[in-house]
């Protein structure tokens, strides 16, 4: 532990500021409250903070952030932001900047985000003073000791000087040109660590679930009344998502020019609480009530993200409590409410969080950059489905499993998540693509020869591996045969790999029915079918069956218990064929299903497509229907 | 592609949303690389009854407007509303809460017994009622807000030529105003409609010490109910909270009467 007389420390940091070569950042007064923000001078320091109005975060994860501009010529990522030292950030916000590299180095490494962590020299601060609402003394009860931050330096402010704590060798190379720093005494070692005792005590309020808990007593309370009753109070703005340092839901948005061809594709805060958060472009919102949505918020940071990283996201500073106008988004109320309705025992202590060194990451996943792709042929199918077959522009194959989909980029208009729709291999793949947004409207405006771009394949697929060996049952509802084609083909490919082949589909009109070539040759590639649509207008010729899909499943032989079911379909369709299947006694178990969501990112950070724990774009979209038992929001 | 001819129109208004046109200074220039600009009394003597965009600002207020409006739409493939007047009535719609006798009587009210305040002798005061554009005639994209933002009549622009959905939100205004880093208006003491208000302004209004007055209207579904609770717990009484939803937002309470 070192030790600098403020006013050294003063001129240590206005020396930073001169020298110019990096951003000084560090938390000031903003009329009564406080906020991180560039500093002109050392003398705008306000070190004695309570706590600021948004967290550090917005200095790794912006409010509006350039991802990529575009122009006729191409897409390119920004240049790296300048050095940035930031000045004060106290423990809770370390920890929940530890929490960030979790979850944005976890499976797929957000360079976005690692080029601002690699970029950033973070100077703690031990509080001084404590707002009302903190509760992070609560918060330390997760674990049994104190975690060991991940900060350059810290600072504890003993009266006229400062206690300095060094975390890093880019902390102790800061640190290297400050003037007169010594090393400190045993007695003010001693002081700080005093000074880290008392503020936890300050900062604990009247918690009666302890953190350690929360997991289980969400779990026990997913149909608790308490939901609507607060769920009523809630203005559905989002504040308590913005403000919070580990909430890290965002919406990526196109801004073209004025010339309508360059432009920025930006990356900015979005939240679950508002209503939007879920919408698919054909309209569905998964989340459409208020007081789910207001619950999901508690369970994200309390039982999901704890299951899949293993950590509580919520790091007690508070600041949703006190900025909430209506007041209901205090954690410390919330889980005080649940556990009136009887205590569940506490939890075993959570690991120590890992303090991850930025430094050894390779930043050069381009994570977001959507890679360049012809359109080789483009066949318009029915009134507003139309096919596409794509070639990536380096030459290679997509690499794709069946069930697995790509995120379609045209820049200036944005991204849309498509199921891949050929069996694998090839040079090229298939997609079709109903016109109902953006991007597929655009889609559909395209020719022979024109680019797109293609991020992908994302998604975990169809287990082909698995179904091997297996009597294979289809039903596709509408455009679920899309998807399922992929598979569908790749069975009729290796016939011999697997058991019986029945497909049904139905779909709303004779006219809708997609790949009506294809379908004649299936008996001869040893798979029977039944087709059927929902109506057929007077003059059209049909021969199949008239009703809904699930009209077809006792019409066919087939042995449930030996039998896979793959079930592809619009959100309304799961819920009718699911019955109907579970009625012929096919166990769950051997129910396979494909789901639909807001599947921005693609990459499982965006956090639009959760569906309770789990985000489809990663873990789904295929499912087995017995995996999805605890997940009510699924269907 | 050929330029699409655009029209400007005002009727009850006070014009400062064409004058936000204007303000895009040197960027209408690529303005005009888009878009032919046919009329716009505003900026430019010409005037022409052939047009393939007509942008409306201004409240639909008596009869002969009516007519106009009525003609105007006939002539254009796209009719945009722009502003709060032409999108809910503007401010002006406040004075639906009377009869337009007792309008007449309380503004003229230092001339007793002129010709003006009687009947319908004159047909320029002929019974003033307030509408939005999209009361009398189909209106294909709405500008919101009080004045309209330069950049985001741009945007819009953009979008329209592009064909893409309107780049105008469905969450409230709080959400900018938090990214912004706002001190809460209710903290300081304040009234604010941000947590039901239509975003996409940017929340300049709070940012530079004001209060949101939902200039750009609701968000599609508004938690009304939840907003008069926080109203009445920072001691409005629910009269004060009346008065002061009315200011831009008269529409919602009339939408809401005509609904019962």
């Amino acid at each position: 532990m070192k030790i600098i007389s403020k006013e050294n420390f003063h001129a240590f940091v206005d020396s930073l500021i001169q020298e110019g070569s990096m951003n000084i950042e560090g938390v000031k007064a903003k009329e009564e409250k406080f906020v991180f923000g560039p500093l002109d001078s050392a003398k705008e320091l306000r070190l004695d903070y309570d706590v600021t109005i948004l967290s550090p975060k917005k200095y790794f994860m912006p409010q509006f952030e350039t991802m990529m501009a575009f122009d006729s010529t191409g897409v390119k990522k920004p240049a790296p932001a300048k050095q940035k030292v930031i000045i004060g950030i106290h423990p809770y916000d370390i920890l929940a900047i530890m929490q960030m590299d979790k979850y944005f180095f976890d499976t797929n490494v957000d360079d976005a985000y690692l080029q601002k962590r690699k970029n950033t020299t973070i100077i703690g601060m031990i509080p001084k003073n404590v707002s009302e609402k903190a509760f992070y003394g609560n918060m330390s009860q997760l674990f049994d000791s104190q975690p060991e931050l991940a900060f350059d330096l810290m600072l504890a402010d003993l009266g006229n000087k400062y206690a300095i704590m060094v975390g890093s060798e880019k902390g102790k190379a800061i640190l290297a040109k400050a003037q007169n720093v010594t090393e400190a005494t045993p007695e003010e070692a001693q002081q700080v660590q005093q000074m880290q005792k008392d503020v936890q005590q300050k900062a604990t309020r009247d918690l009666k679930a302890s953190p350690r808990a929360w997991h289980d007593l969400l779990a026990a309370n997913y149909n608790s009344a308490v939901w609507k009753e607060q769920g009523d109070k809630c203005l559905g703005c989002g504040t308590c998502t913005l403000v919070c340092p580990t909430c890290f839901c965002y919406d990526v948005k196109d801004e073209v020019n004025l010339d309508l061809t360059s432009g920025t594709r930006i990356r900015t805060w979005d939240g679950c609480l508002l209503r939007d958060f879920t919408k698919v472009a054909p309209g569905e919102i998964f989340r459409e009530k208020i007081e789910d949505r207001y619950r999901h918020r508690f369970n994200r940071k309390g039982q999901y993200l704890p299951d899949m990283l293993g950590f509580v996201a919520c790091v007690g500073c508070g600041r949703c409590s006190s900025q909430c106008v209506p007041d209901i988004a205090d954690p410390v109320e919330l889980f005080n409410k649940l556990a009136e309705g009887g205590m569940v025992p506490d939890g075993p202590a959570f690991e120590q969080p890992a303090k991850i060194d930025v430094a050894t990451i390779s930043d050069t996943t381009n994570l977001y950059i959507p890679r360049p792709a012809t359109l080789k042929r483009v066949e318009k199918v029915t009134k507003t489905e139309t096919f596409f077959e794509i070639q990536m522009d380096d030459g290679q194959p997509l690499g794709h499993q069946p069930g697995q989909f790509v995120e379609v980029s045209i820049m200036g208009i944005g991204e849309a998540p498509i199921s891949v729709s050929s069996a694998p291999g090839g040079n090229t793949f298939e997609m079709v693509v109903r016109n109902v947004g953006d991007v597929t409207s655009k889609l559909h405006a395209l020719k022979l020869g024109d680019k797109i771009g293609i991020r992908g394949p994302f998604g975990t697929g169809f287990d082909v591996e698995g179904l091997k060996g297996k009597n294979l049952l289809f039903v596709a509802g509408g455009l679920g045969i899309v998807p399922m084609r992929s598979l569908i083909n790749h069975v009729l490919n290796s016939r011999n790999d697997y058991g019986k082949v029945q497909i049904l589909y139905g779909c709303k009109e004779p006219c809708e029915l997609l790949f009506g070539n294809e379908i004649k040759a299936w008996p001869d590639k040893g798979a029977e079918h039944l087709l059927t649509v929902d109506k057929c207008p007077e003059g059209e010729c049909w021969e199949g069956g008239i009703g809904v899909v699930g009209t077809l499943i006792p019409k066919i032989q087939f042995n449930p218990q030996d039998t896979m079911a793959i079930v592809v379909g619009p959100p309304i369709f799961y819920r009718f064929v699911i019955a109907d299947l579970k009625k012929m006694d096919v166990p769950e178990q051997n129910i396979i299903v494909s789901l639909e969501r807001r599947m921005k990112c693609g990459v499982g950070k965006c956090g639009h497509c959760q569906m309770n724990g789990i985000y489809v774009c990663k873990e789904g979209p295929v499912f087995k229907l017995a995996d999805l038992k605890d997940i009510p929001e699924a269907f | 592609m050929t330029k699409p001819r655009v029209a400007f129109f005002d009727f009850s208004s006070c014009e400062g949303c064409q004058l936000q046109v204007v303000n895009l200074e040197e960027a209408i220039l690529d303005v005009l690389k888009l878009i032919d600009i046919v009329e716009f009394r505003e900026a430019m003597k010409e005037s022409s009854t052939k047009y393939d965009i007509a942008i409306i600002e201004g409240s639909i207020t008596r009869p002969i407007d009516v007519e106009r409006i009525k003609k105007i739409r006939e002539r254009a493939s796209i009719l945009i509303a722009m502003g709060a007047c032409a999108h809910l009535g503007g401010v002006q719609r406040m004075g639906n809460k009377w009869t337009p006798e007792e309008n007449k009587a309380e503004v003229y009210k230092r001339h007793p017994g002129s010709e003006i305040t009687k009947g319908d002798a004159n047909p320029y005061f002929a019974q003033p009622r307030h509408r939005a554009v999209d009361e009398i005639v189909k209106v294909d994209a709405t500008i919101p807000g009080c004045p309209i933002d330069s950049n985001e009549f741009a945007r819009i622009l953009i979008a329209l030529l592009q064909g893409k959905k309107l780049p105008i939100p469905d969450y409230p205004v709080c959400v900018e105003c938090k990214k912004n880093e706002n001190i809460c208006v209710f903290e300081i003491g304040g009234f604010c409609m941000g947590p039901i208000a239509r975003a996409g302004c940017g929340a300049p209004c709070p940012t530079h010490g004001g209060e949101c007055e939902a200039c750009r209207g609701y968000v599609d579904h508004p938690h009304t109910q939840a907003h008069n609770e926080v109203l009445k717990k920072y001691g409005l009484t629910p009269e004060q909270i009346m008065n002061r939803k009315t200011m831009y937002t008269y529409r919602y309470v009339e939408e809401a009467k005509g609904g019962e």
